[in-house]
């Protein structure tokens, strides 16, 4: 099986019929546990209290918010490179989702901040740099909107994409490049996890189902902008008195 | 958990990630009924994409 299975809409659609409602039941059961354990079985942390809880909707919202980008930054050398049918449709369908993971991670970041740092913002490279990120996502979101060409929008939308891509290892190495108020990393780092077990495994649940919930939404949302498309042709026909059956 | 001083920051943080999780949820879902009765209204009028009217 290649990238080019899919390729056929039909056939894609078809495909989505048939895992979506698996997919989005199993990324649920996977986060709602994950948060029972994250509530009901993880202690307390010894310095922030009951207020590291945050933590276990921030971070997996912080690690979506680079991965959707970093999906959409495949699928836009998809769109670039191979031209591929379903390239352009994913990086769009992509966009408002790792928007709102970027927003979610945000707006906890922020209320994690008051209680523990004593400030809701502080202008330093982590949150500077994930504030950009959030830019980035709603000025693609804009580009996709601007244009009324679909395939146009796609390749300006990827060119944007892929040289905002930059920001991704600046967000990642924040921590280590520059002295910043946000904590350095503390589950992917060399040398292994910082975070206690009891503490690390229902993130990682969560992270996990939320992952899976994230691509669940993409399925759906790439129906929709095919639909979308498919719509768009069939008025076109119509408004041209092209395509009905005789 | 509930006598917690910052319990209101947890819950404000849980509230608003899942109203923003529910808000996109809702917006992929009506965004789909929307296209799909577009398009049903559209072919209930006769019309045929190329690939369509190919298949016979």
């Amino acid at each position: 099986m290649s990238i080019f299975t899919y390729a056929n809409p039909q056939r894609f659609l078809r495909f989505v019929h048939y895992v979506l409602l698996p997919v989005l039941l199993i990324g649920g059961v996977l986060s709602a546990v994950g948060l029972y354990a994250a509530f009901a079985l993880a202690p307390a942390d010894y310095q922030q209290g009951e207020t590291v809880r945050i933590m276990y909707i921030h971070v997996p919202a912080a690690w979506l918010s680079m991965a959707c980008y970093g999906l959409m930054a495949l699928s836009s050398i998809g769109t670039l490179v191979w031209r591929h049918p379903l390239a352009d449709v994913s990086a769009r369908a992509m966009a408002p989702i790792g928007a709102a993971f970027t927003i979610i991670c945000l707006v906890t970041g922020s209320l994690w901040g008051r209680p523990m740092w004593g400030t809701w913002w502080v202008w330093d490279a982590r949150l500077t740099s994930v504030l950009v990120l959030f830019l980035i996502y709603c000025g693609i979101l804009a580009l996709w909107n601007a244009f009324e060409d679909p395939a146009r929008a796609g390749r300006a939308a990827a060119v944007m994409t892929l040289v905002g891509a930059i920001n991704l290892p600046i967000i990642k190495f924040s921590v280590d490049w520059w002295n910043t108020l946000h904590q350095p990393a503390s589950v992917f780092r060399m040398g292994g996890p910082t975070i206690d077990k009891s503490m690390l495994w229902p993130l990682l649940l969560v992270a996990i189902g939320m992952t899976i919930v994230m691509i669940g939404l993409h399925l759906a949302a790439m129906r929709n902008e095919i639909l979308a498309r498919r719509l768009r042709t069939m008025r076109v026909m119509a408004a041209s008195g092209e395509g009905h059956a005789h | 958990m509930l006598t917690d001083p910052h319990f209101g920051f947890i819950f404000a943080a849980y509230f608003i990630a899942a109203l923003i999780f529910l808000g996109v949820s809702l917006w992929i879902w009506v965004d789909h009924r929307h296209v799909t009765r577009a398009l049903d209204e559209l072919e209930q009028t006769g019309l045929r994409r190329r690939s369509e009217r190919e298949k016979g």
